[in-house]
Parts: structure tokens; sequence; C-alpha cells
């Protein structure tokens, strides 16, 4: 992985920022809204665990996550994919990697 | 300085010491990168001796920890472990505990950055120390990682023992002694802690040892763990906690109860979190060999400082350094460049949090 993109260019930040605040806005509030989670989307942290530790959500919570994203960007997590599923971070990139690949904005 | 009672055990295996917080702890047995990849790739057992653990009745125990810590302590089901936090008046964070409900009692475990006074102090505001067994006087916590240890606690235990999820606990015995056995590691792996009595605290020891011994594994200390904690974003009360101590910046919401009337430090965090997120803490990854990744180290954007490392450490899987860095919100993002050090320091660049994949994660234990 290079370490060096390019993307220390103000400009350039705020474009990532924008794309990324994005997703993450979107994504939190339909995850409180579907789990019905007792917080704030300000109080998610974007590298808090889903499963398991943080978050504490199982299989079955699992399964709307993997529904909210398909409804929210139109994107589908493949079955075997789990490792997409460890953060709202991980869930975030997953979606603008899949953008990217489609010809959208990364 | 309180010691564990595996000291003469630990000395012998080559623990190098160090104190924390008052407390002896074995930092590592020489080779800390290999300790972690024990973890990554068979079993570590690491002394755990270092946090505090308490037993209260269930009445009140339950109340008084209530009262004293940020999650909800009745809503922790028969046989299940709640993982929170305990803070100061000031709402800084003094400890990350868990607390397990065990049949007539519960357990409490503290990794706290108090010295034990300090500690105790605390507790005694709400009440605890009349009505606490203070085990860590003449008890061992050993903790047993990685991605085979669930081989190792179903062989000693029985099958029985991988069907427990994570966060729960279960009692069994060992040389006719109880052990309180909870499954709560924080290495992204499968993990297991396990309270036992000091007087088969030796025998526990060697046995478990030569199992993971046998499986390639190795003794670990408090260093793998610091490093394999910040690989697998577990929060760390010696590391980011410690340098941070708010809890709000460092994303530990999910720990706390908001709708709890009492709980210490309530209303200092309430206000903060009132006032709005400021700062927020997120993963840092550097290239290899970057000198400038030290704890306090300032980051810098466009040439002005913006943030600071507030824990560092090398990644065994990635083979890099990894950080974890204090950021404003508005620059708090994954996918970002940054300089570390100086203007013109070492590239950083923000990243998603956890980079890795556990191994731990492919295996279904229920299929075993």
């Amino acid at each position: 992985m290079p370490i060096t993109t390019g993307a220390s260019a103000p400009a350039a930040m705020d474009q990532i920022i924008l794309r990324r605040r994005e997703v993450i806005d979107t994504f939190k509030q339909e995850l409180i809204r579907r789990l019905n989670l007792p917080y704030q989307p300000e109080d998610l942290h974007e590298d808090v665990s889903l499963l398991g530790s943080g978050l504490g959500l199982d299989s079955l919570d699992a399964l709307e996550i993997v529904l909210c994203v398909e409804t929210c960007f139109k994107i589908k997590i493949p079955d075997e994919n789990v490792s997409v599923l460890r953060s709202i971070n991980t869930v975030v990139d997953f979606v603008l990697e899949q953008r990217a690949q489609n010809g959208g904005p990364a | 300085m309180r010691t564990s009672p595996l000291k003469d055990s630990l000395a012998a295996a080559g623990a190098v010491g160090r104190e924390r917080h008052g407390v002896e702890i074995a930092s590592h047995f020489g080779d800390v990168q290999a300790e972690c990849g024990a973890v990554r790739d068979a079993a570590a057992l690491t002394d755990f001796s270092f946090v505090r653990a308490f037993s209260l009745p269930e009445n009140p125990g339950m109340d008084i920890l209530d009262a004293l810590l940020a999650g909800n302590v009745p809503k922790i089901r028969f046989g299940r472990v709640l993982h929170t936090f305990l803070a100061d008046p000031e709402g800084r964070l003094a400890a990350d505990c868990f607390v397990a409900n065990n049949d007539q009692e519960f357990i409490f475990l503290c990794e706290s950055i108090l010295p034990d006074a300090e500690l105790d102090a605390l507790l005694a505001t709400a009440g605890v120390a009349p009505v606490a067994k203070d085990l860590s006087a003449n008890h061992v916590v050993l903790s047993l990682d990685g991605f085979r240890s669930w081989e190792i606690v179903k062989k000693i235990f029985g099958a029985d023992v991988i069907g427990l999820p994570y966060l729960s606990i279960e009692n069994y015995q060992f040389a006719g002694a109880p052990v309180r056995f909870i499954r709560a590691g924080k290495t992204s792996e499968f993990g297991y802690l396990l309270i036992a009595p000091a007087s088969i605290a030796a025998g526990l020891f060697d046995t478990l040892r030569a199992e993971v011994a046998e499986r390639g594994g190795r003794l670990a200390g408090a260093d793998a763990h610091d490093a394999l904690r910040l690989e697998g974003r577990f929060f760390n009360i010696f590391r980011e906690g410690e340098r941070v101590r708010d809890p709000l910046p460092l994303g530990l919401q999910w720990m706390i109860d908001f709708e709890k009337e009492k709980f210490l430090g309530r209303d200092a965090i309430l206000q903060r979190r009132t006032a709005g997120l400021k700062q927020k803490v997120i993963g840092l990854a550097a290239a290899e060999g970057c000198r400038e990744l030290t704890t306090g180290a300032p980051i810098f954007s466009a040439g002005r400082p913006v943030g600071e490392v507030v824990t560092h450490g090398l990644s065994h899987v990635l083979n890099r350094p990894l950080a974890l860095g204090l950021f404003p919100v508005e620059l708090a993002y994954a996918g970002l460049e940054f300089r570390v050090g100086s203007p013109d320091g070492a590239v950083i660049r923000s990243i998603s949090m956890p980079p890795i994949m556990p191994r731990s994660l492919t295996v279904k234990l229920d299929e075993m």
C-alpha cells in the first residue's frame, strides 16, 4: 500500500472528506433507525466494532446491516465478505470502493 | 508495589518486568513480535494479574456497580459480561472494566490507570469496599489468546466451553478449585480470562503454558497486548486512554448508557456531549521505519499543527507502524495524508480501523 497519494492538498482533502461524510451520515442514520440503537449519529465513532465487542450486534443485526447498505447505496455485500462488517469505517470503505469500480467518485 | 502471585514463574521464564501504576507487570519475554505472532497464528499465555478483580454479592452489588459505572449493570443477563468504564467525578477515565453476572455474584474487573489506593478511594465513593471481596489479593488472572486458544480451553475444561459467546462467564474446576472463566479477549483473536485461586495458580499456569507451547505458541507480555489492541482497534486504557482521558473523543460512547440517572462522572460527560464533540481519535498508518511516529508527536496539515499522536506501535500483521491520533472532528476522516513531527516530517495516512482481518473470524466454533 503506497503511503503517498497526494491526498494532503487542501482541495483534495476537502473532496475526500465530503464524499466520505455523505456515506457515513447516511449509513449511521439508517443503522440507528433500523437497529433502534440508543445513540445519536455523533455518538457512533466510525471505528467502533459492529459485531462482538463495541456495538455488540449479532448475526441477525449483521443481516440488517447488509440490507441497510443494499437499500441506501444500491450495493450488495457478498455473503462471504464478513470483513466488510468490522466497523462503520470498513463498511464506508466498501461502499466508496464499489462506487469507484462502478465509475462513480471514490 | 503490587506483584503477581506468578512472579517467580514469570521470572524463571525470562520475563522482563516493569512498573505500571504501582503494579509490577511482565513487559515481554524477549521478542514482542514473536509474541504477537503467537496470538495471530497459534496461542499465547499472559499473566493479567495486574487487573483488579472483585466479587460482589448480587444484592447490593448490582446497585453499587450501577451507581459507579457508565454501563447499565442491571441489564446484564445471567452468564453475560458488560464492557464499560469507570470515570472519576470529572468524567475522566480511571479504569476499563468488565462486569460479569455470575450466579449469586457480580465479578468486577478493572484495568486501572490509578494506583491501587486511588482506585480504592474512587470505589469507596459508591460503597464497594464493605461488600466486595478483593480477589486480587489471593487470585491470579490469566489471559489465553489466539487463533488456536479455543483448542486448549476445550481440552482442559471440556467441549461446552467453545459454545460460550463473546462476553460471557462460566464456572469450571481445575485441580479441585473453582475457576471463573470469561470469554473476553482484546486481541481480535479468540480470548479467555481465567480467574483462579493462588493455590492452583502455578499448576494452571504450567498446564496452559505446556498446551500453548505444543501448538507453537509462547508466553506473552503487556507490550504484545498493547500492539495487538492497537492492531485490532480495541480500546487500551494504558495507552490512548491515559493520554486522552475523555471517553468521548476516544469513541467510547458505546460503553455508556446515556439514559442512566447516575454514574460517576455522568454530569461532566453529559455536559461535554451536549457541548458537541470537538476532537476525535482516529487510526493512522506510516511507512515502514517511520521514526517520527512517537506518542505526543504533533501532526501537521498544510504546514499547520492539527493533531497529535496518542499511541503507536508496530503491526505484526501489516509489518508497518500504526498509531492513533487526536484530530479536530472536521479532519477526523480516513483516507487523508498528514505530516508527523514537523511540517516537513514523514507522511502518515489516516486509515479505517481495524486494518486487519483476524484469523479467528474465519473459524466457526459452533461447527467444531
